[in-house]
């Protein structure tokens, strides 16, 4: 008896150190010295330009760090690649709460990755603030921990969809959207749009991100007598969109996402093609002469030399400042429940991106979207200042 | 509407078939799909950009600089990879060059970054001509075309009327007699890697110059050209052309008329062919080695 006991005894003691060491114990995200913030994005890949958002809020990082931190407090970022892969997304994800502890996410690109780990951040009280891409299915309904600054691209379609018609005079409009929830969100509020101006696209054609010949699609757009394009793709799909219209002769006016809004990368890699295309901003231009782009160009100059100042490096800092904002107004007595108070009470904070709002009841920090011209060289031309989309559905509810 | 449907197709057609080419050339000898030949092809295509936008060279000596380096790409892979395989299945072989495919990406991403670089050639695709009413043709069409054709008189000389090539025919046939009958088995397998590594780098320039370059670019062209040499046939040099064509044609027509069919109009070629008529549509015979 005594022997069966100390067996079961030993079983118990042997299960308990298994399941302590070996369930989820996130960490709580910082300590008296440092507080983790980390950003996912694809590093390699096709869609690799925009993993340098991951990157940028690194430097925002030293740049608080340089200034004494946050009451006291370090930021330490952490980056991870993704590979724009959904799966990937949740390995690393996963990796970085669950073995770095991790107080809050930022950036994190890729609308499908998103969706993949956005619950899971929730179930274990870990904030994440400005999603590098935006889609209605993060913010609605609100979820406690997710808070996004970047406009959605229903919104941008809405507005974009406006400029063509109203200021382009253009009624013939073609859509060419990426077959997942980017492309997608896009395409609806083109739609909103040209219901509410009495219009019907004349084309509406999807496109998988990993395509390499979009011949048909150009061929359809061509024949369809669209006369403005608006685009929710990759940079290489754009590229290959341009390329391929060149090919037949078609010039209609290119309007795209602000994905695509990285003018000195978008016309090196197409040979020049870009200049003359059209797209949404949501953040200053970065050969802006704004004093906070300024500190910010130089802030990379002196901590990250080797990366380039452009739109995508620089947004990253942009989706972290409402965070750095929050944590400073939060207090010295951070908790996870003290730095969602200051941030659902974000009121009018303004960076170098729109303005933000957030409310318990409303994570969706803006509406408002910028509108650029590629200019001789990749330049920015600004063509139209923040414009709110005063369809935004989400606004009304 | 429907010329410029099947100019169009045709042209990425026989450039999935190019690439088809180099993926039949390694397969007729040695019977390894090389899951790197895309990759060997995107470093090539790499070390092309770095010749002609780094150091500025003429675009013919960059091309002659880049198929050296191909050819003892090739012959480096097969060597350093496969050579040492002691006794290899096939599974095995499919994996170590699975994993070249990946040591290969690295070290492009290492080397060049992940950004999207700009590629180009001489045959400019926005130099336009009107070949019949409403049917334009491009000079990157019409080179695509000249190379496929150049390149498909040319294996067929080489496999007839060369000692090489009936080398290399007789090695795919059997090893081992080959080995017997004085021919170096070892030498023919580095000249059909370093080979077909030269040809997918042609290939790729040309779909590089389409779009963009990246350590990934080739992935998806793989995929078609493999999904083009399972139609026309793994061991027919011809069949692959053929192949390629068809699919080219196929997955534009699904483009413009359902667009959201076409990203999986080749895989359903390969499972639909495989099922079908596991050899290919143009391949003599499927023989099973036991």
């Amino acid at each position: 008896m005594k022997k069966q006991s100390l067996s079961v005894l030993s079983f118990i003691i042997a299960m308990s150190f298994f399941i302590l060491t070996t369930s989820v114990n996130a960490a709580p995200g910082f300590d008296d010295k440092e507080i983790r913030i980390a950003a996912w994005g694809p590093q390699t890949g096709p869609a690799a330009p925009w993993g340098s958002v991951a990157r940028g809020p690194a430097v925002l990082a030293s740049l608080i760090n340089e200034e004494g931190g946050i009451h006291g407090r370090k930021l330490k970022h952490f980056v991870r690649d993704d590979m724009y892969n959904p799966a990937q997304t949740k390995v690393v994800v996963k990796e970085l709460v669950e073995k770095q502890g991790i107080f809050a996410f930022v950036c994190g690109t890729g609308s499908a990755g998103g969706l993949a780990v956005k619950d899971y951040l929730a179930e274990n009280k870990v904030i994440w603030v400005g999603p590098a891409t935006s889609i209605k299915e993060y913010v609605f309904p609100v979820n406690p921990y997710l808070f996004s600054i970047y406009p959605l691209y229903e919104d941008e379609g809405s507005i974009l969809a406006k400029y063509a018609v109203e200021n382009l005079n253009i009624k013939e409009i073609g859509v060419i959207y990426q077959n997942d929830p980017y492309g997608k969100n896009g395409l609806d509020g083109v739609r909103q749009r040209l219901d509410k101006l009495g219009i019907k696209a004349v084309a509406e054609i999807p496109v998988e991100s990993t395509e390499k010949d979009l011949s048909s699609h150009i061929l359809k757009l061509k024949n369809s007598g669209a006369k403005a394009v608006l685009m929710w793709v990759n940079p290489t799909s754009g590229v290959i969109l341009l390329k391929t219209a060149a090919t037949i002769g078609y010039k209609p006016q290119w309007i795209a996402s602000n994905t695509l809004s990285d003018f000195a990368l978008m016309h090196k890699i197409s040979g020049g093609l870009w200049e003359g295309v059209i797209t949404g901003a949501f953040m200053l231009s970065p050969d802006s002469t704004d004093a906070r782009i300024v500190r910010y160009r130089n802030a990379i100059k002196k901590y990250a030399p080797e990366e380039r100042p452009g739109v995508f490096f620089m947004a990253g800092m942009m989706f972290t400042e409402p965070l750095i904002d929050a944590l400073k107004r939060a207090g010295k007595k951070l908790t996870t429940e003290a730095a969602l108070k200051a941030l659902n009470s974000t009121k009018n904070f303004q960076g170098i991106g729109p303005r933000v709002n957030w409310t318990a009841a409303q994570h969706q920090g803006t509406d408002s979207v910028q509108i650029w011209r590629c200019g001789p060289g990749g330049s920015t031309i600004l063509v139209q200042d923040w414009t709110v989309n005063e369809l935004a559905i989400w606004k009304k509810k | 509407m429907f010329g410029q449907l099947i100019m169009e197709g045709l042209a990425i057609g026989i450039c999935y078939a190019l690439f088809g080419i180099a993926v039949v050339i390694i397969y007729k000898t040695s019977e390894v799909v090389n899951f790197a030949q895309g990759e060997m092809a995107m470093l090539s295509t790499f070390v092309a950009f770095q010749i002609l936008t780094i150091y500025q060279w003429p675009f013919w000596m960059a091309f002659i600089g880049t198929m050296i380096f191909a050819v003892l790409l090739g012959i480096f892979i097969e060597f350093a990879f496969l050579r040492p395989a002691k006794d290899p299945s096939l599974l095995g072989l499919i994996v170590i060059t699975l994993g070249a495919e990946m040591l290969l990406m690295g070290v492009a991403g290492w080397k060049w970054g992940a950004e999207q670089k700009e590629f180009s050639l001489p045959f400019s695709f926005s130099n336009t001509h009107e070949l019949f009413k409403g049917v334009i043709i491009n000079d990157w069409t019409i080179a695509v075309f000249i190379t496929a054709a150049f390149l498909m008189i040319f294996l067929f000389l080489f496999f007839r009327y060369t000692k090489l090539g009936v080398a290399m025919r007789a090695t795919q046939q059997n090893q081992h007699a080959a080995r017997i009958m004085g021919i170096r088995v070892e030498r023919v397998f580095s000249f059909a890697w370093g080979f077909s590594s030269m040809i997918g780098a042609i290939a790729a320039m040309f779909f590089a110059a389409r779009s963009t370059v990246d350590p990934a670019f080739m992935m998806e062209p793989f995929l078609r050209a493999f999904a083009a040499a399972v139609l026309g046939g793994l061991m027919s040099i011809p069949g692959v052309v053929i192949g390629g064509a068809i699919l080219g044609l196929l997955e534009n027509m699904f483009g413009y008329f359902w667009p959201e069919w076409k990203p999986i109009v080749a895989f359903l070629v390969i499972i639909v062919v495989l099922c079908i008529r596991p050899s290919g549509l143009f391949a003599k015979h499927y023989v099973k080695k036991v």
